[in-house]
Order: C-alpha cells, then structure tokens, then sequence
C-alpha cells in the first residue's frame, strides 16, 4: 500500500514536472526527492536502517543504506489522514495517550505491518528519551540489531572523541550487516554532497531572511530536519539548490513569498503535520507569514574530509535541541534577530518532554529580545485534538497584538 | 566537621555517584518529592511534564530545601534536563553541575562516564576548596559499602516480617538514608538492627512485587499493604536501586587504580532502570521484573511511574506482555508525587490484591 502511495506520489510529480517544466519549484523538488526515499524505504528490497534523528545520514547514504528517522512515519501517516487507525493501535496495545505522537503513530504502524522491516536500527540519544524507547520497541519487535549512538550533551574535545569513535563503531556495526565495506571514494563523495548541500542551505536561508521574504509558511515547513535525510546525496544537493535559485530570483525581483508581508513569524519546533488551515489563515487574514523555522538553520561547519567522524559528531552535538535551553533559547534569539522577527509560534507538540518541556523558559527568553510567544496546545499528529475555533481565536489576538 | 555539619550537596536521580560527593567533604542530599506546595513549576514548564521534576521544582520555589552547596544533576531523561534548566532560573545563586550519562554500557561509553565522574571530582574539588584524595573517595565507597549492606540486611529482615511497620517503614529508611550523614545513617541502622528480633506471620498477606521509578512516600507502601498484600520485593529510583548503585565494585576494592572508571562500569551495568538499557537484549527490562517478581514469589506485580515518564510509559506494555507470558498478574498505576494520586487508586488496589488471593 505505502508502496504503491510513494510510487504514485513520484511518478506524479515527475510528470507535473515534465508536462510543465515551469512548475519545477523547490517544494516540487523536495517533495519528489521525499517520496523517492520513502518508496526505497518500502521497496522491500533490503538495505534499510531505522535510526534516530541525529544519525550521520550521509554517511550511511555513502554505505548504500536507505536511512530514515522513525518520526517520519509518524509525520507521514499524519500528513495522509491515516494516523489515527494506527495511533488507537497503540493505544488499544497499551501505550500511553500521553506520550509523543509521532513515536505512538510508528509503534501502531509497527504491530499493523505498516513499517518496513529493517535490516538494522542505529538510536541516537538526542534529541529525546522517548525516542530511544521506540527504538528499542522496535528492534525487539523485529528481532534485529540494534546500535545505539549517545551524543553527549555538550561540545568539548572529550565529547566529541567520544561520539566519533562511536561512529566508527557503528561503521563496522553497518559493515557487517551488509557485508559491505565503507568505500573511501564514496565517503568523499557523500562529503562533498553534504558539504556542497550546506552550503547552499546557507544560502537560502541567508536568502530568506530577506524582507519581504521570499519563503512563505509552506515552502520550508520540516525542510530542516528532513534535508538531513538528503545529505550525501546528488538529490540532496539539487533539492538545496532549488531552494537557493529560486529564493535568490524572488529576492532580485523584489518578490515576497506572500502577498503583503506585514508580520513576520518564527516557528519553533514541530510543524503540526496534518492538514490544517493555520497558515492560510495567518497569511490570508493577517499577512503574517511563518518566515523561519527552529531547525532551518545551519549550526555545524562542513565536514572535514580529513577528520570526517569527528565533524559528523559536532554536527549531532550541535542541534539545537541538544544541550541546555539556555543555548536553545541563544539559537532562537539569534533567529529572531536575523529574521526580523515579529513574534514566535510554539505548537508545543503534546507528549514532547525534550522540545515543549522547557516552553515557559523559551517564551521568557524570547520575550527578553522582544519576542512574543504564542504557546498553543497541539498535538501534531494527531487531528482528533486539533480545535480549530480555539486556535483561530488565539491566533487572532496574537496577531492583532503584534500588529498593534 | 562532624557528619551533620558537611554542607548539603543536592541530588535528584538514583545514577548520582554518592561516595565521589561524600568525598569531596560534603553531605549528598536526595531532594524529594514529598510535600506539599503550591504549584508553581508549570509556570516554566509544560504541564505534560514529569511530576518528579515540577514537585522539587515546587519545593525549591517555595524555599522548602535546606541550605544547599550546589546542585549535581544527571541527564538522565529529557525531564532531568529541564529540572536543571529551571533550577538555574530559580536559584541563579546554586552551583550546579550536569554529568552526562549514556544510555548504554559498551566500553567507550564507560570510558566517556568515567571522563564525567572525574569531570564532577574536579568541579567537587573546587566547590570543597580541596583535592579528593584517592584515599578520601575509598573511605567514602566503604561508608556507603556499609549503608548499603546495613539497608540490605533490614530488608532481609522486613521480608522475614521482623520490621514492625511493614514496606512503608522500610521506605521511610531509604528516605532517611538519601538524606541523613552515611555515618549517623549506618549507626542507626546498625542500633535498630540490634533491636529487631521476633518475626511476625504474614501468611495472610498476598506477596506482591512492585517496580517503577519515584515512589518514595512511605505511606504509598502502607497503603497497599492495609489493601491485602505484602511488598516481596520492589525496585524504584527512590528504594533500593539508588542503594545498590552505591555499592563498590570488586575491581576497585582490589586495585584502586582507575576509580571513575570501575564506578562508570558499574553504574552502567548494575540492574538499570528503564532508561539504560542493553541494545544487544532489547527491552531486558521485562524480563528483568519477570525474574525478580518470580524470585521473590510474588502472586502478582504492581507497576507505578509518575506520569509522563517517557522511558517507563514507553516499556510498560512489553513488561505487561511478559507478565502475562509469565502468569503474572499485573496492575499498572499512574502518580504525580502525591498520595491523593495513590488514594484514588484505592480500589483499583484493592481489587487486584482480592484477586490475587
């Protein structure tokens, strides 16, 4: 069935494409280059990896593994309209309603034969707990082997040694699963992709700050999170280049990403990943236009050819969800001010202990710069829990406020 | 300095390394939960956030605490990460520390937790104003080796029916002994120990084993046990498992060469709670409560996480289904760190217990 979805989904876009190359926009892009990896990861030929979110992609990508963290299940059943059948799964298995969504929607997929068979599971420690746990469900349900990367909270020579060894670790783990071993010419290429992608995504994003910006609400939604998947990869570096060529066009040409650009919004964390009328209403009735995104940002230096590991390790280390708020909060700052931000949006995704846990502290440390937060209370994969009415007049009231 | 005047150093998670603080001079003191202050916490903190964390967030808000030399915390969840986060903004006066502890116990990971223990005896150092001798961390490993060997044989002797006062007793010594001087703590043990002689009957009482993580109101355990059952045998954050994280290792007995290494090995493997965890037998955990229920002839296991407890909530349902397997009967309930939470669920208790019988 997933199969069949992300084929269709492919050749779909392939042919928009085709019949009207003018169509060809990074979203377009992007979303073919996310739907090839999905019909990879449900070919049921072999050679793929469930991992956690800060896996060095890349490098897998250069092993020949078809990677993926387990949130994307989460967020793709979402997206669908399928996710509640296989949250209730969860639920009707013992998993509780108060726990992270996207992990519920994965462990439902998992026991209703939804999710690919891996060959193998490399966990990562960040960015939650709760992931770890999944990941453990999951390699137990399937019976196959699990590697477990444990990136460490802070960036300091010991750390970093630390988690590079461990990468070379999990490269023989992923060697003698395969029964491949790392090409070096390969994993030249997978850095010269990743560090070429880098920089592109450098450049759009430098691009979109630009006022009035040519992103709007939809163009980069998950972009940062999901390119990771990308990294290593001839694809990875199209997609990035898309983005850049077409957000540089728009900024010579003056154009904004909407209309009349009044407010300017910065989204942390998650998108709320099932369809919804948010962003049409904030940029059709208030012109406010979700510019930036917590993780559409590049917080690592390119990978050093010479000591790949160890740039792959800070690159983990140096999420913004790693670490204590107080360097989330200097991220997001930081955004602010780039982007000329107006005001800040916290869907705070019901069962995030990691990310919404802290959004007190995030709303305060914002405010410090002049920043206001709307906390909303959302489950993002869930749309049972979604009241529209209520968000719609919270959204209202922040808008006015900024406005005024 | 006598035991009672060493400054307090505050600490929140079974995984803190006791003896390393002992011996930089100052009196480890498990910050819990128990009490009862206004909520405040969610103010900084979502409310879908452990209650362990937001009830010693309350407590500090209050100003409940005694005084306090610095605050050592350990990443051990994403909820433990932002206790620290909000401690810093509520007591900015605290000197505060965060070891990093990994998930797994392969060597490297032992190496980089041994790299965090030396990281906490420097930081201890300069806190104390001196350096941890090898010799002063050695003395402090044997005060605690006698806690815990004290700790054990009284529960021995609970189980035996000879601690008037039952599980709920036994609680309130783990609580004492996370709070009071190791030295004033063992002389207390070692007196009622002394004491202790006849045991009582339980037969009428149906054997239960208990597991979880913060549980650590002593009336909790009464009240399961004025339901019907007996505590067999339990395993919490806040009871034994603290205790038997303090134990020595036999290598560092031997040769004290590498202290921090030989305590980060035995931390990581020493019987984890949810977690830590062995990717090589994924989600042992279960099989874990199956064994000890099963050692300690429990008729059934009764499981109690305080709610939003990502790594407990996330392996429940495989522990159930390998109770289950095992012909275990399982009650599984939710807390927020309040004995109301536990009252409501009276029934639910007693229910269990009678069928059990």
């Amino acid at each position: 069935m997933m199969k069949q979805y992300f084929d269709d989904m492919v050749a779909g876009i392939a042919r928009k494409i085709e019949d009207d190359p003018e169509s060809r926009s990074p979203r377009k892009i992007y979303a073919l280059e996310v739907a090839r990896l999905g019909s990879r990861l449900y070919s049921g030929d072999g050679g793929v990896a469930w991992c956690g979110v800060t896996a060095p992609f890349d490098l897998l990508n250069a092993m020949g593994v078809t990677s993926c963290f387990v949130e994307f299940i989460g967020a793709m059943l979402a997206a669908t309209g399928m996710a509640d059948a296989y949250i209730d799964e969860a639920a009707h298995a013992g998993y509780a309603g108060d726990t992270c969504t996207y992990h519920r929607g994965v462990i439902g997929a998992m026991r209703m034969g939804l999710m690919p068979e891996p060959d193998f599971l490399i966990a990562t420690s960040v960015p939650c707990t709760g992931g770890m746990a999944v990941m453990e469900t999951i390699a137990r349900h399937f019976k196959k082997d699990l590697f477990v990367l444990n990136v460490p909270q802070r960036e300091t020579d010991e750390s970093v040694k630390y988690l590079a060894d461990q990468i070379r670790a999990m490269v023989t783990f992923v060697e003698d699963h395969t029964g491949r071993s790392l090409d070096q010419e390969k994993l030249q290429q997978a850095i010269d992709h990743t560090n070429e992608a880098r920089a592109l995504c450098e450049e759009a994003y430098f691009l979109a700050r630009a006022v009035p910006s040519p992103a709007d609400g939809r163009v980069l939604g998950n972009f940062g999170v999901v390119m990771a998947l990308l990294l290593g990869t001839k694809a990875g570096v199209e997609v990035a280049r898309t983005y850049r060529d077409r957000f540089k066009q728009m900024v010579d040409s003056g154009q904004g990403g909407i209309a009349d650009e009044k407010l300017r919004l910065l989204w942390i964390q998650n998108r709320i990943q099932f369809k919804n009328p948010l962003i049409d209403i904030l940029e059709n009735s208030f012109g406010a236009s979700v510019v930036c995104e917590e993780l559409n940002d590049i917080t690592w230096d390119p990978i050093d050819p010479a000591a790949p590991f160890e740039s792959m390790a800070r690159r983990a280390i140096s999420i913004p969800f790693n670490g204590d708020v107080n360097r989330r909060i200097a991220h997001l700052q930081k955004l602010a001010r780039e982007y000329r931000i107006d005001g800040a949006i916290n869907p705070c995704n019901w069962g995030c202990r990691q990310g919404t846990g802290a959004r007190g502290l995030i709303a305060e440390g914002l405010k410090e710069i002049g920043v206001p937060v709307l906390n909303l209370e959302v489950d993002c994969i869930d749309s049972r829990n979604f009241a529209l009415g209520q968000m719609q007049t919270r959204l209202e009231a922040f808008t006015e406020m900024l406005s005024g | 300095m006598t035991e009672n005047d060493r400054p307090r150093i505050g600490f929140a998670c079974a995984y803190t390394p006791l003896a390393l603080i002992h011996a930089a001079g100052f009196m480890p003191y498990r910050i819990l939960p128990t009490g009862d202050w206004p909520d405040q916490a969610g103010q900084m903190l979502h409310d879908n956030l452990c209650p362990h964390v937001k009830r010693i967030l309350d407590r500090a808000m209050a100003d409940d605490l005694p005084d306090l030399a610095g605050m050592v915390f350990v990443n051990s969840c994403d909820a433990m990460r932002r206790m620290m986060d909000a401690w810093k903004k509520i007591r900015p006066q605290d000197r505060t520390l965060m070891i990093d502890l990994p998930a797994t116990a392969e060597p490297l990971s032992v190496s980089f937790l041994a790299g965090e223990f030396r990281r906490l005896a420097e930081v201890l150092s300069q806190w104390a104003g001196y350096d941890i001798s090898a010799d002063r961390i050695k003395n402090s490993m044997e005060q605690y080796d006698l806690l815990v060997s004290r700790l054990r044989d009284l529960h021995h002797m609970h189980q035996r029916g000879m601690l008037s006062g039952g599980s709920g007793r036994m609680q309130a010594l783990y609580n004492a002994a996370a709070t009071q001087p190791v030295e004033t703590m063992v002389a207390d043990l070692d007196r009622l120990i002394s004491e202790l002689t006849a045991a009582q009957s339980m037969d009428a009482a149906v054997p239960v084993f208990m597991f979880g993580n913060i549980l650590p109101d002593s009336a909790a355990f009464e009240l399961i046990e004025s339901c019907g059952a007996r505590v067999a045998g339990d395993d919490f954050c806040t009871g034994a498992r603290l205790f038997d994280a303090c134990e020595t290792p036999a290598a560092i007995k031997k040769e004290a060469e590498d202290v921090s290494h030989d305590l980060a090995r035995h931390v990581l493997t020493r019987p984890p709670c949810a977690r830590t965890f062995d990717p090589a037998a994924p989600l042992r955990i279960a099989g874990d409560v199956v064994d000890r229920a099963l050692a300690c002839g429990a008729k059934g296991v009764i499981g109690h996480t305080v709610k939003f407890c990502d790594p407990y909530l996330a392996r429940v349902p495989v522990v159930r289904e390998a109770l289950t397997a095992a012909g275990l009967p399982f009650l599984m309930l939710e807390g927020d760190c309040t004995l109301r939470s536990m009252e409501q669920q009276r029934t639910r208790i007693e229910a269990f217990i009678e069928m059990l019988g």
